[in-house]
């Protein structure tokens, strides 16, 4: 405590907050009578609600062992043991790709030593207070950590401190990335986690190790490829730049789809199939599609381009209505192709150009469609993994697995509903105003029974969806009423004179909304959104209720009907309080600082 | 200028029909290749198909029913629980265990010869009976009582009771009650159960009986229940008798701290397997099943006396159940050494209730679930 008090102090600092610890004590805490009495009584409730919490932890009754053996379970349910290389495998896909994406748009978290410093001293009297008011029946494992951590952090934050008195000393992302990749390698190495699973009096892992050292090396590997891929990011950004960007911008839309799908689903392709239908459809659609694309993308086919676009947007539209009469069989991925294909025809006009934009329309669509046709049919493979209890996505993975494609749908789906209501045509707005108001009238938890109990009986004979294709249809709905109405807060924030400005320099409709109006949009809806995701994200848990294993679940009912450990609720529970807490903060975190920089940007 | 306009309109049309048609022959093309796969957007599984309605699942009846579907796919869809100890739970490796896990292994091995070409669906109370009645899974072993009107009204078939269970109470030892106690002793106690079950009538219908004045607490579920029970809030709790057992191995804080009675249950809860009505054969497929391990269990043949048991050691019954003769099984459209397969690969009776039921400390001996032999209602028609 002493060493904290004896910090030089920089006196020439006044403006800024920068003071010794005790004079900010006296100012902030002690300045009057009531400011006194205040600070204790709150500090008095702070450290008793921390004692009942840790008394709750370490009771006689609390028994953690049941949140240690059911680890896997809670990860990743009962994804089968001997495919567990697939689920680290795709968590070094994405961790790469997260590398990557940061070096490439160059994130700076504008950490400053002295902030390191006072985070470390913030955690060194945690720990000790901690320690101070741990209960009797606590281990002395526990103890002995804590005091160890405790003194160990609050000398360093000292040190750390006085490298930077005046606070200015930015730290580079890479810096604190392998900061907290080493300390989080500290922790797996150093610190003993318990057994990995008696049940029935039989190890169900790895007999005899930790559960530390089951995913030591995995995590050791993964959180190099973090470091190394965040610095080849900044590298290859340098080289290459917008298209790195773009690459990756594509590979966060289709990637978790190629994870989930691909590696974690492993589909058993039947190559005669593939050869003789899925490839000749998709190159039916890519081929001819890019060619109609390159001829209605010239400038002066508008006309062209409306005229054949309505005429398949009709017959897109009669195949569905035909799919629902049941009258001619047809594969579903042919109807959805068309639709695609129906719509960007109509849009495209607004993007003619000359040659090479007409190229770049051609070979985007037959891009998109070579991904998105693999996609569907590794969907519609059987998958070779053997679940005995399907679906084959369960616990966190199933959580943020819904959580971010949820986000990704439902965001085009809410921007398109805010055009539609802010728009001109009665129909769209009286349709979209509709939609949006019925959604937001509606509990969550009856848009998800609706989807995952009604909606297979409204489905035309031999059409069926899945429980988890029900639940993520449901939750699109839903958030997308939501987004929409945050995304139609920043339309309403772009000026007049935006519009008008782009209506003079001739620009259509299309091209206003997409080039002028959306981006200025968005930039201002952005904390909004984000708040929105991180909604989506603890609203998953709700999944429980249709019959999804998520995180909610599997510690509610799972766990305490297992013979070892009935009853044992509250230690899972806090568990996955935690998870949450740690993912919702975190995301709520980044959002401030996108804030902030959007409003530097906005400043300069 | 209408007809002009008709007449492309009709062009359109044709051209439409004509562009339709290409379509539906690329499309069909694909549907003959026996891959099932008419729905992009969705994880396909063949369970959909009978999954869409009341009519669908009438017409796979028809045409070769649930048993020549089962064999078609290869795997058996079970509904379960996935949350009720000892009859159905996940372990912490994600593979499913208890009775009534151990019973679709059993119908799996009598049916595919494999006990582990199971699907496991976890089922909430709500939504097991719409699973059997739409198809979505082939037989429910999700600790069911068997009642007249779900027998009778909501379109599916009860199969032998695998459990007899019945509702007891729990006190304790030092407010004066004892095993043998019994219900108008709680009078003026405070009652708990959870809410929304028949457990809740049961008990009030039998106080007003009795006369007895009691104060009775419901609470949303079942660990809340026990959990005001330890805190001292509910004198007495009262729910199934194997829960109450079970609670009592678990959570007792001292042995013979809590007390279980009356002896004689105050309800019948016979659980058992639930299929679609009106699938005779695939309701004998399940019952067999059942029958068998109870017949087994008669005769003391355990997985590992099989090979005896099919070379008459155990005598002609047992001969003939394991496929000795081989016409008893195949005539219901399994193979001969169905039975064979279901004690080889799952056990008798005893042996599933070993498993699954003697951890939770719920005995066997003495209880209904005793084989008939030996006092209790397990009983099987004979094999021949």
């Amino acid at each position: 405590m002493s060493d904290v008090t004896m910090t030089p102090t920089s006196p020439s600092n006044g403006a800024s907050n920068r003071t010794s610890p005790l004079q900010w004590v006296r100012v902030n805490l002690f300045s009057s009578v009531s400011n006194t009495i205040q600070t204790i009584v709150f500090t008095a409730i702070t450290l008793g609600l921390l004692r009942a919490l840790l008394g709750q932890a370490f009771s006689e009754e609390a028994d953690w062992t049941s949140v240690s053996t059911n680890l896997r379970l809670l990860m990743i349910y009962n994804y089968p043991a001997d495919q567990i290389i697939r689920i680290w495998v795709s968590a070094a896909v994405v961790l790469l790709a997260a590398g990557l994406s940061l070096g490439a748009w160059k994130v700076e978290p504008g950490y400053t030593v002295g902030r390191l410093g006072r985070h470390l001293v913030g955690l060194g009297l945690f720990s000790l207070v901690t320690r101070l008011l741990l209960p009797v029946h606590a281990p002395d494992t526990v103890r002995t950590w804590l005091i160890i951590i405790g003194v160990v952090s609050l000398v360093a934050g000292v040190v750390v401190q006085r490298g930077d008195p005046d606070g200015d000393r930015v730290m580079g992302f890479g810096t604190v990335l392998s900061g907290v990749a080493l300390t989080f390698l500290a922790v797996l190495w150093l610190v003993p986690f318990g057994q990995y699973g008696l049940v029935d009096g039989v190890l169900v892992a790895e007999s005899g190790t930790t559960v530390a050292s089951s995913t030591k090396v995995p995590w050791t590997v993964l959180l190099i490829i973090v470091v190394a891929s965040h610095r080849v990011g900044i590298i290859l950004g340098r080289a290459l730049g917008r298209s790195l960007r773009a690459a990756l911008a594509a590979f966060w839309v289709v990637g978790p789809a190629f994870v989930i799908f691909v590696i974690l689903r492993d589909p058993a392709f039947d190559w005669a199939h593939v050869w003789s239908t899925d490839i000749p459809i998709a190159a039916m659609f890519g081929l001819g599609g890019a060619a109609v694309l390159y001829f209605v993308a010239a400038p002066g086919k508008t006309e062209v381009a409306r005229a054949v676009g309505a005429m398949l947007f009709a017959f897109a539209l009669f195949n569905w209505v035909a799919a629902f009469f049941g009258w001619y069989p047809m594969l579903q991925k042919v109807r959805i192709s068309f639709l695609i294909f129906a719509i960007v025809v109509l849009l495209v006009p607004a993007f003619a150009g000359d040659r090479s934009t007409r190229r770049r329309v051609a070979g985007g669509w037959v891009a998109a469609m070579v991904v998105f046709h693999w996609l569907l049919t590794a969907i519609n493979t059987e998958s070779t993994l053997v679940i005995t209890a399907p679906p084959f996505l369960g616990g966190f993975v199933l959580t943020v697995g819904i959580a971010y494609y949820v986000m990704l749908a439902s965001f085009p789906l809410g921007v398109l509903l805010s055009l539609a209501r802010t728009s001109k045509l009665p129909i769209f707005r009286v349709m979209s105003t509709g939609y949006i108001e019925v959604i937001r009238g509606v509990p969550l938890i009856t848009v998800l029974f609706f989807f995952s109990i009604m909606l297979p009986l409204f489905l035309p004979k031999g059409m069926g969806i899945s429980d988890l294709a029900a639940v993520f249809a449901g939750y699109t709905v839903f958030s997308a009423a939501y987004m929409a109405e945050n995304v139609r807060g920043g339309l309403q924030s772009v000026r007049r004179g935006q519009y008008e400005a782009a209506d003079a320099l001739g620009l259509t409709t299309v091209q206003r909304t997409s080039l002028i109006v959306l981006p200025q949009a968005l930039r201002v809806s952005i904390p909004n959104l984000v708040g929105q995701a991180i909604a989506v994200f603890k609203e998953t848990s709700l999944i429980a209720i249709v019959g999804g294993f998520d995180l909610l679940r599997i510690a509610n009912s799972t766990i305490p009907n297992q013979p070892d450990f009935l009853g044992q609720k509250r230690p899972g529970l806090l568990f996955i309080s935690l998870v949450y807490f740690v993912f919702a903060y975190s995301m709520s975190k980044s959002s401030q600082r996108l804030e902030a920089r959007l409003k530097d940007a906005q400043a300069r | 200028m209408t007809r002009i306009r008709a007449r492309g309109l009709r062009g359109a049309a044709a051209s439409l029909v004509a562009l339709s048609l290409i379509v539906a022959a690329c499309g069909g093309s694909d549907d003959s290749s026996d891959d099932a796969s008419d729905d992009a957007s969705t994880e396909e599984t063949a369970s959909d198909d009978s999954a869409s309605g009341d009519s669908d699942s009438v017409e796979v009846t028809q045409d070769g029913g649930t048993l020549a579907a089962v064999q078609a796919r290869g795997t058996l869809n079970c509904g379960v629980s996935g949350a009720a100890v000892a009859f159905s739970y996940t372990q912490a490796d994600g593979s499913m265990e208890g009775i009534d896990a151990d019973y679709c292994r059993a119908v799996a091995a009598a049916v595919l010869g494999d006990a582990d070409a199971v699907e496991f669906t976890s089922l909430t109370a709500a939504e097991r009976f719409t699973a059997v009645q739409t198809g979505a899974v082939d037989v429910l072993m999700r600790n069911s009582t068997w009642t007249q009107s779900r027998d009778t009204e909501v379109g599916m078939d009860f199969g032998p009771t695998t459990y007899y269970d019945g509702q007891q109470l729990m006190a304790r030892s030092a407010d004066g009650f004892s095993g043998s106690s019994s219900v108008d002793e709680i009078d003026g106690a405070t009652v708990c159960t959870n809410a929304g079950t028949t457990t809740e009538t049961n008990i009030s219908e039998l106080a007003s009986i009795l006369g007895i004045d009691i104060t009775l607490t419901t609470f949303e579920d079942y660990d809340q229940v026990v959990d005001a029970f330890i805190a001292g809030t509910c004198d007495v709790i009262t729910t199934d008798g194997s829960g109450l057992v079970g609670r009592k191995a678990a959570q007792e804080p001292n042995a013979g701290d809590w007390v279980i009675f009356p002896a004689t249950p105050i309800s019948k809860e016979p659980l058992g397997p639930v299929y679609a009505q009106n699938d005779s054969q695939w309701a004998d497929v399940v019952n067999w099943t059942v029958f068998a391990t109870l017949i087994a269990d008669e005769n003391g043949v355990a997985s590992s006396d099989v090979d005896g048991a099919l070379a008459g050691d155990f005598g002609p019954e047992m001969s003939r159940l394991m496929g000795g003769e081989g016409e008893l099984q195949t005539v219901m459209g399994l193979s001969a050494d169905a039975f064979y397969n279901v004690i080889s690969q799952v056990g008798n009776y005893q042996e599933i209730w070993d498993a699954n039921l003697t951890p939770v400390g719920l005995d066997r001996a003495g209880s209904a679930n005793a084989s008939w032999t030996d006092g209790g209602l397990m009983y099987a028609p004979p094999a021949r």
